[in-house]
């Protein structure tokens, strides 16, 4: 992997833009992202598809027991179990059931996106950490993570993020690979998850441009007493994180590093 | 694996690349990959190249697809090259990452190696230097790379110490602890061990002491330690009072820079989710209480600090809730007015209506009035001076306090749910997850549902507003068989709760005039069980005599059988002390077969073969001075010979001859009924066993007139016998 060229060409400003205003992909050295919501529908795909729309690697999971989508009525949710219905399945279900409720309430939009990024919902509970994902090449932003482990896991709700952190105490850290754990609260709603998901952007443009100048060479070494002149990566996560958070005040943050 | 010269370093890692897709795909070709790419990697190779191997060794040893036994193996082949990039000053860093997480996951399995070949010391050398080179960068290396140490350091203490005896061949790592280790083993005496473990456990728990304001140093090891805590016993309680006397929220007294405040935050956050993950998992430990107290405060002195309230389950914030003065201005009203709370009872369990909902007054008489009979004007005059005077706390404190009473009906009734979501195996379900997507409805659907709604009454009832009822279909009918079962079931049950009873102390006598089975004590159940057994069936039993021939031939009726069955067991379970329910039983089966008599027909009796079964069940294990056999002679309500003929049988033991001897005489003078026949038996008993003879022959002389006379003709006496014997 060529770590040289591309810090300079990863940062915000300096984002090449193709033609119809895709992001251009800058190769080098990538951060490995997840996101996570409650139901793996709204706001963690439609930051998973933004990360991915920008060539990063990224695989997204939710933590409820269950994928709820709204219903007719308050009582009436549509309820399905995740790792088992495609996001295509409950788009055809809800387009016989009511066209005309779901594509006012913005459903079948958005189950329309998420058929395009992957097959279906994941939950994270179920996630087998480091085993390979080789059967999930078609999904959007697979590429880089077929190990099956990511750097950096983004939670869009404090709720996930407590869901995600207690699950990692339960499991034991036994990979011992570092990961961080950031919460950026969004609020349920299509509106809300585009904003996110923008954010969510700015966040991980900021954390890979980090990372990828840790990875510049240094040919002094790391234990030659200049090692402390310059900040690694993970050290330089909870500055990256409030400059971000300045950026984006109406969108919370909370960040720990926990193992996988 | 060893790339041509000419390749670019591009097309060696995609090389590299494939050759990885390869193993992901088949965690077989792990050894060929793992030998063919060791020896790419010297000291003078390419930095791209050390970095691909040290994370693709760090990838394998963490992979959950790479079996126990291969990793054990394969570690002692990779030990040589991590220590000597570990040992290369000028190593790059992300390769040393790797390099200190490699080791971290290889620790056990070479460990494991060690314990079970003791001779291979030039392995457990490599290790140790690994060990040492890593403890010894720990705190001057970049903060990736210390992190990595902390894990290591968290990795051999794990191992280190003693863990709870669990099968050692598992593959799961964590069970590989000290306990495996024999006390006398040449290389790693586990004393040693252990002190190392606990030392590198001081140092790692150093990070909560010192001033320490790198949060991410202590998120790390705060989330490495929940495995340590809940797997190893022995250091959970030292570990547990090292965090709860550690205070995240120190720094947040110096002024608050954006990274500070980012630190300060997730220091506290992550201290909470840690204790909170051990009080779930394990609410009985003892520090449980002390772990409450502590999350408790830290949320309080963080929302101060921060001036933030909790966001989870909390109501959508205002479209203004987040302008900073606003808040402010809420939570200095919310400590003011700390000293007028309104109480709002929470409600008794059970049905409420939904004004018991909303009714937070504890005034009886205000209760009773109804609002309705006012006149709408008049509400209006009083109503809207209300709301605009009212202080605007008081009215949140009533909202919290309506919405707890809501939530408790609501967890009340969990039952409630939907019974088309029940297939779907709903736990215990904390996602609240109600989108907002209803802004999106346009004002016809609003229209068409305020429609379709059904009219407000004041007295609907509370759970009403949960989902639909549901109805099971009623079960399949039974067989006999299933009922049968389902009944002996049930007489076992009984049993089980007259053991549990305690045995009736000295009782009043209750007279004839008393109902039986009216007190819940032993004796009524008793009286249930075996009137149960005699009269529930009877008059439904077929007189059969093949039954009789073959008495195993199961019938429909066999349950009362069975509760016979089980009635002589417990009685000869402990047959002194339960000799009266004995008798009891026998007096209802007496009573019944006379019953079943007088109704004519050929009814099957039940009395005799039972009397004669308890008798077999008693008689092999009385004692030469039980009394027990007296009285159950003389209380059961009829005796016949067939019964007499087992008293006799006693007598071929010399020891239970006079046990015998005076319950029949005591027949003989308290029963004249049977007088005669109890005289018989005794003569038989005089006739038949010589032990015998002389008391026999006391009691009947007494009682039998003429008996002295024949026993002063003894050789008369013999020669008739003689005579008849030779007669016959």
């Amino acid at each position: 992997m060529a770590q040289l060229q591309m810090a300079d060409v990863n940062g915000t400003a300096g984002q090449q833009l193709a033609s119809n205003g895709e992001r251009v992909d800058p190769g080098g050295f990538k951060l490995k992202f997840c996101t996570v919501c409650a139901s793996n529908q709204n706001r963690s795909m439609e930051s998973h598809l933004r990360l991915a729309s920008a060539h990063y690697p990224v695989i997204s999971f939710g933590t409820g027991s269950l994928v709820r989508l709204p219903g007719p009525t308050i009582t009436q949710p549509n309820v399905y179990q995740f790792n088992k219905t495609s996001y295509d399945s409950m788009y055809k279900e809800l387009e016989a059931k009511d066209p005309r409720l779901y594509r006012a309430n913005g459903l079948l939009n958005m189950l329309e996106r998420n058929r395009g990024v992957k097959w279906g919902p994941e939950r994270w509970q179920d996630w087998q950490i480091g085993v390979p994902r080789l059967d999930h090449s078609t999904d959007k932003g697979s590429a880089g993570v077929e190990g099956g482990v990511v750097d950096v896991v983004i939670t869009c709700e404090e709720r996930c993020w407590d869901a995600v952190v207690d699950d990692l105490h339960s499991r034991g850290s036994l990979l011992n690979r570092p990961v961080h754990i950031i919460n950026v609260d969004i609020k349920d709603n299509h509106e809300e998850a585009l904003v996110g998901g923008r954010g969510i952007l700015d966040l991980a443009d900021s954390l890979n441009k980090a990372a990828a100048e840790e990875r510049e060479l240094d040919p002094s070494g790391f234990d030659s007493g200049n090692a402390a002149s310059r900040a690694s990566f993970d050290e330089r996560v909870p500055e990256i994180i409030g400059e971000w958070q300045e950026r984006w005040p109406n969108l919370p943050a909370t960040w720990t590093l926990g193992w996988f | 694996m060893a790339a041509p010269v000419a390749l670019s370093i591009a097309e060696q890692i995609k090389q590299l690349d494939d050759a990885r897709r390869l193993v992901l795909s088949d965690a077989n070709y792990y050894p060929q990959i793992i030998q063919g790419i060791l020896p790419i990697i010297n000291r003078e190779a390419r930095i791209e190249l050390k970095r691909w191997v040290a994370d693709f060794l760090a990838e394998t040893f963490a992979s959950p697809t790479v079996p126990s036994q291969q990793k054990e193996t394969l570690s002692l082949i990779v030990l040589e090259t991590l220590k000597s990039m570990l040992e290369n000053p000028h190593e790059d860093s992300a390769v040393v990452k790797s390099v200190v997480q490699t080791a971290a996951s290889i620790y056990p399995y070479v460990f494991r190696w060690i314990v079970n070949n003791p001779y291979d010391g030039p392995t457990w050398e490599r290790m140790t230097a690994i060990k040492s080179r890593i403890l010894r960068i720990w705190d001057s290396a970049p903060t990736g790379v210390r992190i990595c140490c902390i894990k290591f350091a968290q990795r051999v203490v794990l191992v280190q110490t003693a863990g709870p005896d669990a099968d050692q061949r598992r593959g799961n790592p964590v069970e590989i602890s000290l306990s495996m280790v024999p006390h006398n083993h040449p290389l790693i005496p586990p004393r040693n061990l252990e002190a190392e473990a606990s030392g590198l456990l001081d140092r790692m728990l150093g990070v909560f002491q010192e001033n320490v304001s790198d949060a991410v140093l202590v998120n790390a090891t705060l989330n490495s330690l929940s495995i340590l805590i809940r797997a190893r016993p022995r250091i959970s309680n030292k570990i547990l009072n090292v965090i709860l006397n550690f205070n995240p929220l120190k720094q947040a007294n110096s002024p608050m820079t954006p990274k500070l405040r980012v630190m300060v935050k997730s220091m506290e956050k992550t201290t909470r989710s840690l204790l909170i993950h051990i009080n779930k998992r394990d609410p009985q430990n003892p520090l449980a209480g002390r772990i409450q107290q502590y999350v408790e405060r830290m949320m309080k002195s963080r929302m101060e600090i921060f001036d933030e309230p909790s966001r989870k389950r909390g109501p959508p914030e205002p479209t203004d809730g987040l302008d900073p003065t606003k808040r402010q201005k809420l939570g200095a009203q919310v400590t003011n007015s700390a000293a007028s709370r309104l109480y709002v009872p929470p409600l008794t369990p059970g049905p409420h209506t939904i004004a018991e909902l909303f009714t937070i007054t504890t005034d009886e008489a205000l209760k009773t009035f109804d609002v309705a009979q006012l006149s709408e004007d008049l509400v209006l005059k009083i109503g809207i001076p209300i709301l605009q005077r009212i202080d605007s706390d008081t009215l949140n404190q009533a909202i919290e306090g309506i919405r707890n009473r809501y939530q408790s009906l609501n967890a009340a009734q969990p039952e409630e749910l939907n019974p088309e979501t029940a297939p779907l195996g709903v736990e215990e379900d904390d996602d609240d997850y109600e989108p907002d997507f209803y802004s999106a409805e346009d004002t016809e659907q609003i229209l068409n549902k305020l429609d379709t709604a059904p009219p407000e009454e004041p007295e609907v009832r509370a759970p009403d507003m949960a989902l639909g009822t549901f109805t099971l279909s009623p079960p399949p009918p039974l067989t006999p068989d299933q009922a049968a079962q389902i009944g002996q079931g049930t007489v076992s049950r009984v049993f089980g709760v007259m053991q549990t009873l305690e045995e009736p102390g000295k009782k009043t006598k209750a007279g004839m005039n008393r109902l039986a089975a009216s007190a819940y004590d032993r004796d009524a159940w008793i009286t249930i069980i075996t009137r149960l057994a005699t009269r529930a069936a009877a008059g439904l039993e077929e007189p059969s005599d093949a039954i009789k021939a073959e008495p195993e031939t199961s019938s429909p009726l066999s349950l009362f059988n069975n509760i016979r069955e089980s009635l002589y067991m417990y009685v000869v379970e402990d047959f002194r002390k339960r000799i009266d329910i004995a008798v009891a039983w026998l007096c209802e089966e007496w009573y019944n077969d006379r019953i079943q008599m007088k109704l004519g027909g050929e009814a099957v009796l039940h009395y005799e073969k039972w009397v004669l079964k308890v008798l077999d069940g008693i008689v092999p294990y009385l004692d030469a001075r039980d009394k027990v056999l007296t009285r159950f002679l003389s209380e059961i309500p009829g005796l016949s010979s067939a019964v007499l003929d087992r008293v006799k049988g006693l007598c071929r033991d010399p020891a239970m001859v006079n046990l015998a001897l005076t319950s029949l005489l005591y027949l003989v003078m308290m029963r004249p009924p049977v007088r005669e026949m109890a005289l018989d038996a005794v003569e038989d008993v005089w006739a038949t066993y010589d032990d015998a003879k002389p008391i026999a022959a006391k009691y009947l002389s007494k009682w039998r007139p003429g008996f002295a006379d024949r026993l002063k003709a003894p050789e008369d006496d013999t020669k008739d016998t003689n005579d008849v014997t030779a007669a016959a």
